[in-house]
């Protein structure tokens, strides 16, 4: 058994108008075992799911379950065959309860002729699939009361309620903290030694090359190389997918730490639960912030920015006391802001990348009482060059970029209005290998020229290795500041647990 | 929070105050009172009679309440069941629904169960439905009347001005005719019976019948789309006419009718945006409906050359008189002039044209 | 990402077959509804050559002026995925202001008997001060509690036609229409702007033209233009970008309503009879121009020309169904399918492709 091929996927072609999407690509996934899709953004992995779940049609090539050939029309179906999908954004009926989401679409009826649901058998089932992969959330529960990393839990828990052979993950940690992703890896396994092949698509070298048995690697529509894991490097891997080597993941320190910037003295939110936050940053100084999911690491970003009303505190900016009543004055006072869920709060999807570029500055680009084209084209041209956005033109909306281009235009839009406060909300969630580094890159180098920055992020070896300092938090407080140098993952992950 | 709210109630109960003192209801409990439902408000020539209905129950010293059921009969029929359960002691009801008896005969059964008057008035109500309960009478216009008169005063003043009105010499008059609302009884009849009645009088007299000024228009007529009855819908229709028929082109629209006079002062108003009905410039003649007091204005300027008066005050005062009936319980009919009563079930205010003398 | 990348701006040359045909349909998608108007142009010419007459396209113009202001305005609304059904009694209202306020002072029935005629600019001013206070409201309830603009609009149009018929019943009017209005006014709207061909246009065309420069001036050149489309596209981003949500909203608001007020003054003189009656429903067929000419429903797109355009097909439609005869029965059903057709193809745009 422990061999047998469940999905087969043999020479698959996918062409866009002017792009070659798919080049012939095959894939294999044994029952048992992890497989990992591994590839830039833009490398044809999202394709290439998308055109087995029948999202795209494909243009060849040909798809075998269990040596059966297969051409699913669309996810229902593929579920209906036991292939199902956790999606990387979360397709979710988010006002309607737990178990409305698990069973829409296949809701157990009272007795097969009747019309009517069973709330009862809902709930029971429910609770059954969950105790079975030990997730502890009452069925009821309104979706949107749940964390983003425990409606995830529920999507997975929907694919083993299908009884589903064949499992996608598509970058499941990206928003999990670290106890949430042993977690997973827990169910993973289970996955596994219940005979189910997994398919893993992430960007994380770590989690890759602990729970995967073989690594598929792809390169603009190519598949480069399949391999079992343990024969790899996390340096062969990054070679293999970006086509060159990439000696460090970070780019080298090279900021001075000046004066004391920013002073904040007891912060503390109106409506969430940041209390007491007290800390220094410093010119030029790069100071992360770690914690786990709801620890309060966005509201203290958010309470400080102004987008979160502040209940107590002190904020001081080169010496004079400063209030940040809300986004407007906090921008005025040289704070700006990269939020966490770039597409809720980041991008202006539907406009283009001038209209994004320029949004913030706008003031900075009229003549007169009227908006200068003239002026927003080199605000924008400027923008394109100095964050290396890689985009047809300025007139492109930004919603087809991807996401790594879109993050540096969010930085660039910042960046034109001159900051001396940065602050950064995981701001290479969802981004590629190379994106990130070139956003390291920049991160650097706006500190270099003096200017603070503040960045949170969930990925540990991300801030020990781009930041100065650390402060950890827990619970809503701050539990601890620590220096990257001389600190360990350990440490941290102990005081972000202090609190809760 | 709660100061708002305190503040949103108490302006509320200021309102709702304020606005039951206005309708003359000096206080205390609703019973006894009479109720008067509208079909709506928006109505012109309503808005006439309600003031006149308002004036005249004030003078006399009797509590009413009027409703507006703003074009809604399942409005109006809900108002009904409330000021029923509120212990109205007499209905005056201008009804919506006048293509089917349905409406009418739900209230008459509603009325009856509480033994209350109904006095239909304006809108037309069936016999059939009038009848059927013996405290139920209706006050209108032979509704059917307006459109004959209309068309007998067009096609008098037809033949007095026939040359004058002829304006392409090719012995025929080219007319437009506006109607005021699909499936409205007084509609249909105002545009049929204007219509036939005046190539009636005019074959009488050796002329040839009235043509439509567009021959591939089956319908014959021109219909406000939202159903409204309004000035705007005319004035948009007229001035696409005029774009395409025209003096020049010797097919120029001779004749305009209009189901109401707010059309007819529409179609007055895109008239006048191509040179004509100013003084001193040609006139196109132009017939409205109802004798409201800017119709009558614009014949006396010589915008608009006749109109058909409904009297509105005339309405009112037979209505009060039957109020008045029906509480004292004198005879249904006493005081009503004979001449205008039809059987026991219904009173005739009568038409007259307008044509600026008063 | 590949699938992303749009077949928009490229050559023809040079694609395989298939390539090109998807290319030659994108081009016909995008620019269906200018393909739907000339078409609609050219059948009807050929059946009514009339049609095409100086003074049918005059009027086809003229139509079009006088519904633009008021679509101008709700397409501001829509921008920001909301909408504003209280447009037609806002229009009514000011419409019947401007009338009741320009009465001939020798006529009969003036609804302020004392008052002399008032002086023009005085009149905009105080239609564009009523139409700005509503819009205010709406704006209000929209941006401070977070109000779906379909409810509050509905509430404060029911409440504007409470407003008209109190106005109406002012004095001895008695509900009365409002008419026997100055010469100076309707001179104003409906005067002769020049002659072309012996046919005249009126001055409202020009009125409506320039508002429709200022309006796209506004839209597109100003940080309030921008503010606007970013605050339709995401409100949160643009809050965090430093936009002035709470403002912007507001003032997308005020500005439809002071374009309600104007479309109330020019449609006072154009119609040059007002009641209660007057304005009803305008907002129905301004939202569906405004749709039609791409301002989508999704929030955060539109243009100035697309409701230009949009309000002229509407124009067209009700024009050229006359002149074809076709029957007030159809012209529902037909204008119905145009609108279904046009939003369809709008959507097409946004749907990904697949």
């Amino acid at each position: 058994m422990e061999d047998e091929i469940l999905l087969r996927m043999q020479d698959i072609d996918k062409v866009f108008p002017g792009v070659r999407a798919l080049d012939s690509v095959s894939l294999e996934v044994k029952s048992g075992t992890v497989h990992a899709l591994m590839g830039e953004n833009g490398a044809g992995k999202s394709t290439l799911m998308k055109c087995l779940f029948g999202v795209y049609k494909k243009d060849g090539g040909k798809v075998f379950l269990k040596g059966k050939e297969v051409n699913f029309k669309n996810s229902k179906e593929a579920l209906l065959h036991g292939v199902a999908m956790v999606h990387q954004e979360l397709n979710q009926a988010l006002k309607r309860s737990v178990m409305d989401n698990m069973w829409l679409g296949r809701f157990p009826k009272v007795a097969r002729f009747l019309p009517f649901t069973s709330e009862r058998k809902m709930y029971k089932a429910t609770k059954e699939i969950f105790d079975q992969i030990g997730l502890n959330i009452d069925p009821k529960t309104v979706m949107s009361k749940l964390p983003v990393s425990q409606r995830q839990m529920v999507e997975i828990a929907k694919a083993v309620s299908y009884d589903a052979k064949v499992i996608v993950f598509d970058e499941p940690t990206s928003s999990l903290n670290d106890r949430e992703v042993e977690h997973l890896f827990k169910i993973i396994e289970m996955l596994k030694a219940a005979g189910c092949g997994i398919i893993y698509i992430s960007h994380k070298m770590e989690e890759i090359l602990r729970i995967s048995d073989d690594i598929t690697v792809m390169r603009d529509g190519k598949h480069i190389a399949t391999k079992p894991a343990k024969d790899l490097t996390m340096n062969e891997i990054i070679k293999l997918m970006v086509g060159r080597e990439l000696s460090n993941r970070y780019p080298p320190k090279n900021h001075k730490k000046g004066e004391v910037l920013l002073e904040v003295e007891g912060l503390s939110g109106q409506y969430n639960r940041l209390e007491e936050a007290t800390f220094n940053v410093c010119r030029g100084e790069i100071v992360g912030v770690a914690g786990l999911d709801g620890s309060g690491r966005t509201e203290l970003l958010e309470t400080l920015f102004g987008v979160a009303q502040k209940r107590d505190g002190r904020i001081v900016l080169d010496g004079k006391t400063i209030k940040n009543r809300n986004p407007r004055e906090a921008i005025k006072n040289g704070f700006a802001f990269v939020t966490e869920e770039r597409r809720a709060t980041g991008i202006f999807g539907i406009l283009d990348i001038r209209e994004n570029t320029v949004i913030t500055g706008i003031k900075k680009h009229l003549i007169g009482p009227f908006v200068s084209d003239k002026k927003c084209k080199k605000s924008t041209d400027w923008a394109i060059n100095a964050m290396k956005i890689k985009t047809p033109g300025q007139h492109t909306k930004i919603r087809s970029l991807s996401g790594g281009n879109q993050q540096k235009v969010i930085l660039g839009r910042w960046l034109i209005m001159h900051p001396t406060v940065l602050l950064l909300d995981e701001p290479t969630r969802g981004i590629d290998v190379g994106a990130k580094y070139e956003i390291y890159q920049l991160i650097q180098s706006i500190a270099e020229q003096g200017r603070s920055v503040i960045m949170v992020s969930s990925e540990m070896p991300e801030l020990l290795g781009v930041c100065d300092r650390i402060l950890v938090m827990s619970g809503g407080r701050l539990a601890g500041e620590v220096v990257s140098e001389d600190t360990t993952q350990e440490e941290i992950m102990t005081l972000a647990t202090k609190y809760v | 929070m709660k100061r708002i709210i305190v503040t949103v109630v108490s302006v509320i109960l200021m309102a709702v105050t304020l606005s039951g003192c206005m309708s003359g209801c000096a206080g205390g409990s609703a019973s006894d009172e009479i109720s008067v439902f509208y079909y709506t408000y928006s109505d012109t020539y309503i808005s006439g009679v309600r003031s006149a209905m308002d004036k005249i129950f004030k003078e006399n010293g009797v509590k009413h309440n009027s409703y507006d059921a703003n074009s809604n009969q399942s409005t109006q029929t809900e108002q009904i069941d409330i000021a029923l359960s509120k212990g109205a002691s007499m209905l005056v009801v201008n009804i919506v629904d006048t293509g089917s008896n349905d409406a009418a005969q739900n209230i008459v059964n509603k009325a009856r169960e509480r033994n209350v008057p109904v006095i239909f008035f304006n809108r037309s109500v069936d016999e059939s439905v009038i009848s059927s309960y013996e405290k139920c009478v209706f006050v209108g216009t032979d509704y059917e009347m307006a459109g004959h008169m209309q068309g007998e005063m067009v096609g008098n003043y037809l033949l007095a001005n026939y040359d004058a009105v002829d304006l392409n010499k090719d012995g025929k008059i080219s007319y437009v005719i506006f109607k005021g609302q699909e499936g409205n009884m007084e509609a249909i009849a105002r545009t049929q019976y204007g219509v036939e009645d005046a190539n009636k009088v005019l074959t009488a007299n050796g002329k040839p019948k009235m043509q439509f000024y567009d021959p591939q228009n089956r319908n014959g007529y021109l219909v406000d789309q939202d159903g409204n009855w309004s000035s705007a819908s005319a004035t948009n229709y007229m001035s696409t006419i005029l774009a395409q028929y025209s003096e020049s082109n010797n097919n120029m629209v001779e004749l305009v009718m209009a189901n109401n006079d707010e059309m007819a002062l529409g179609a007055v108003s895109a008239l006048q945006a191509a040179g004509y009905n100013k003084q001193g410039g040609k006139t196109i003649p132009v017939f409205g409906v109802d004798a409201t007091d800017a119709a009558r204005t614009a014949i006396k300027d010589g915008r608009m050359t006749g109109t058909i008066k409904q009297d509105g005050e005339g309405m009112a005062k037979v209505i009060y008189t039957l109020t008045s009936n029906f509480k004292e319980g004198k005879p249904t009919m006493e005081g009503v002039d004979e001449e205008t009563v039809v059987g026991n079930w219904r009173v005739n205010i009568p038409y007259s044209a307008y044509t600026g003398q008063e | 990402m590949g699938e992303t990348i749009k077949p928009n701006n490229r050559r023809f040359k040079g694609l395989s077959g298939k390539d090109r045909l998807r290319a030659v349909y994108d081009l016909l998608i995008n620019n269906a509804m200018y393909i739907i108007i000339v078409a609609a142009i050219i059948f009807i010419a050929i059946r009514v050559p009339a049609f095409l007459s100086l003074s049918s396209i005059i009027n086809i113009i003229s139509l079009t002026a006088a519904r633009l202001p008021i679509a101008l305005g709700i397409g501001g609304a829509i921008v920001l995925s909301g909408t504003d059904i209280s447009a037609g009694r806002a229009v009514g209202l000011t419409a019947c202001i401007a009338a009741s306020l320009l009465q001939s002072t020798g006529y009969a029935n003036k609804l302020f008997p004392n008052l002399g005629v008032v002086p023009l600019p005085f009149v905009i001013l105080a239609v564009i001060a009523v139409g700005a206070v509503i819009g205010l409201v709406n704006g209000f309830f929209v941006a401070k509690f977070k109000l779906h603009p379909f409810i509050v609009t509905l509430s404060t149009q029911l409440i504007l036609f409470g407003a008209v018929l109190m106005y109406l019943m002012i004095g001895n009017n008695n509900g009365q229409t409002l008419s026997g209005l100055d010469p100076v006014y309707t001179e104003f709207v409906r005067g002769t702007l020049f002659t072309v061909g012996g046919v005249a246009v009126p001055k409202y065309v020009l009125y409506s033209l320039i508002i429709t420069v200022l309006m796209w001036v506004i839209w597109n050149k100003t940080t309030f233009g921008k503010n606007m489309f970013a605050v339709g596209s995401n409100e949160e981003a643009a809050n965090v970008s430093g936009v002035n949500v709470f403002r912007t909203i507001i003032l997308v608001f005020m500005l439809a309503g002071i374009m309600y007020g104007i479309t109330g003054f020019i449609e006072g003189g154009r119609i040059a009879s007002c009641s209660a009656n007057t304005g009803v429903n305008y907002e129905s067929d301004a939202i569906a121009a405004c749709v039609i000419g791409g301002v989508s429903f999704v929030g955060g797109t539109g243009k100035i020309s697309g409701i230009v355009t949009g309000v002229f097909l509407l124009q067209i439609i009700f024009v050229g169904l006359n002149f074809l005869s076709v029957s007030a029965n159809m012209l529902y059903i037909i204008k119905g399918l145009i609108i279904l057709t046009a939003c369809a193809i709008d959507m097409r745009k946004y749907l990904a492709r697949r």
